[in-house]
């Protein structure tokens, strides 16, 4: 399955990489494709383009804060706080998974 | 009721993510400034180097209340809701109620913007005018009113009740409250709980009171420095105590314990929870204390040892700082299991990427 994310978290510098990398390692190990933008304090990187957008079955926000919903419209998404990331980023990417066949 | 408040909780962290830069920048100026001899300034007769950067900190924090307010709203309304809360937040300067004021007055406009967007129905040709004039307009109009007509005597009364309270405690209660704000600022390295005691720091810091502030920017560095002090003292006597992997991650925990980081600290703690929280968080807790009861003051929020020559009574911080982190340090070394040699050497196993089971059914794909 093909996957894009979010990732931002409060103070911008550490959680978002932290689930960033989470969601990198888990979504490889399980044999997912996934592209993930963070927004921390620098600003956004590796943005999302609309291309990876459209293509994406599923997104997942890992934010603590608001971040923009606008271009996921028609989207399947689902929203976790970066802690849960940190602990458990493959039983969300199953979750999604076990979601989308259901 | 729940999901209500994880939401509050959502537009407080993103009105604060967006408030962090400014307090940092504010807060330097004005410490800079004011090392250099500068002070805030009358007029432009009063203009000196030093003179700037102390007034343009002040006026930095003076927008604190806007902030709050502006992205409180911004993050329940999206962007009609920032200028009304930014008007909430200069109503909360004036009733002397900073941050609470504002963040008060930023959550009122911004649910009350969130409402008529969403159930004031208007003809076709008005639309364009609903987040540029109908929406900023009306939230302003309602939630204005309430904020001067209802809130604002008890938003006044419980400021500076809070207030009076934090300058009037005595070295002994200073020690307590010292010990408890550092204790619960980081007993989950920058999580969830630690949250909360760090937000009252802030908004103190904004009410023009910095002692907490200073707790709070040194407490968030003992955990990673004591763990570095425990490794330390760990080889010096010959009780290994952390694995080979943990090592190395307490190589990174400190670099980032110096920027006052101290989630680089999770990994070893996750290894040995109990042990290590303990150790840690009584660790920060005499930092508190001493820092708290010696008049440390911090106004900058954030930079870790980098704003030390910045904070009142720099000399007591970094005796609180190092204190506290040797405390941890001991506390690791005597209450950790000593490792045998072959526990120790993990690196050569697979890297273990099993996860704790968690309970997901609160969230689901829209």
């Amino acid at each position: 399955m093909k996957l894009v994310a979010v990732c931002a978290c409060t103070s911008g510098i550490a959680h978002t990489y932290m689930a960033k990398e989470k969601l990198r390692k888990a979504a490889e190990s399980l044999g997912h494709e996934i592209h993930i933008e963070t927004q921390g304090t620098i600003g956004v990187e590796d943005e999302l383009t609309p291309v990876q957008i459209a293509e994406a079955d599923a997104v997942i926000l890992a934010v603590d804060i608001h971040v923009e919903k606008g271009r996921f419209k028609g989207k399947r998404v689902m929203e976790v706080p970066t802690s849960l990331v940190l602990k458990a980023s493959k039983q969300i990417i199953q979750k999604v998974e076990e979601s989308l066949k259901a | 009721m729940k999901k209500v408040l994880n939401d509050i909780k959502k537009h407080v962290l993103t009105s604060i993510s967006y408030l962090l830069p400014l307090v940092v920048a504010a807060g330097l100026l004005i410490a800079i400034g004011n090392l250099c001899g500068g002070s805030v300034m009358e007029s432009l007769d009063d203009l000196t180097v030093p003179s700037a950067l102390t007034t343009i900190g002040v006026w930095g924090m003076g927008l604190i209340p806007s902030f709050i307010g502006g992205y409180i709203a911004y993050s329940i309304a999206d962007r009609p809701g920032i200028a009304p809360g930014f008007l909430m937040g200069q109503l909360a300067s004036f009733l002397n109620a900073g941050f609470l004021g504002g963040l008060i007055g930023g959550l009122i406009v911004g649910y009350i913007a969130l409402a008529i967007e969403k159930y004031l129905k208007v003809p076709k040709w008005a639309q364009a005018l609903m987040p540029m004039m109908i929406v900023p307009t009306v939230s302003t109009i309602i939630a204005g009113l309430i904020m001067f007509f209802v809130l604002g005597g008890p938003l006044v009364a419980f400021t500076t009740a809070l207030n009076n309270f934090i300058t009037n405690l005595d070295q002994s209660q200073k020690v307590a409250y010292g010990f408890i704000i550092g204790w619960i600022g980081c007993i989950d390295y920058g999580g969830a709980i630690s949250k909360v005691p760090n937000l009252i720091c802030d908004g103190l810091m904004a009410d023009g009171i910095y002692g907490p502030e200073g707790i709070k920017v040194l407490a968030a560095m003992v955990p990673p420095f004591g763990v570095t002090f425990g490794l330390l003292l760990s080889k010096l006597i010959h009780k290994p105590i952390f694995k080979k992997s943990e090592e190395e991650n307490i190589k990174i925990a400190f670099p980032m314990g110096v920027c006052m980081i101290s989630e680089g600290v999770i990994p070893i703690a996750m290894n040995d929870l109990v042990r290590t929280v303990i150790s840690t968080s009584i660790g920060c807790g005499v930092c508190g204390a001493i820092v708290f009861s010696m008049g440390v003051e911090s106004m900058v929020p954030s930079g870790g040892v980098f704003v030390i020559p910045a904070m009142t009574n720099p000399l007591w911080a970094v005796i609180g700082l190092l204190v506290g982190s040797c405390v941890t340090a001991v506390l690791l070394v005597l209450i950790k299991k000593r490792l045998s040699p072959e526990e120790i050497d993990d690196l050569g196993a697979i890297e273990d990427d099993t996860e704790e089971e968690v309970d997901l059914s609160g969230f689901s794909l829209s």
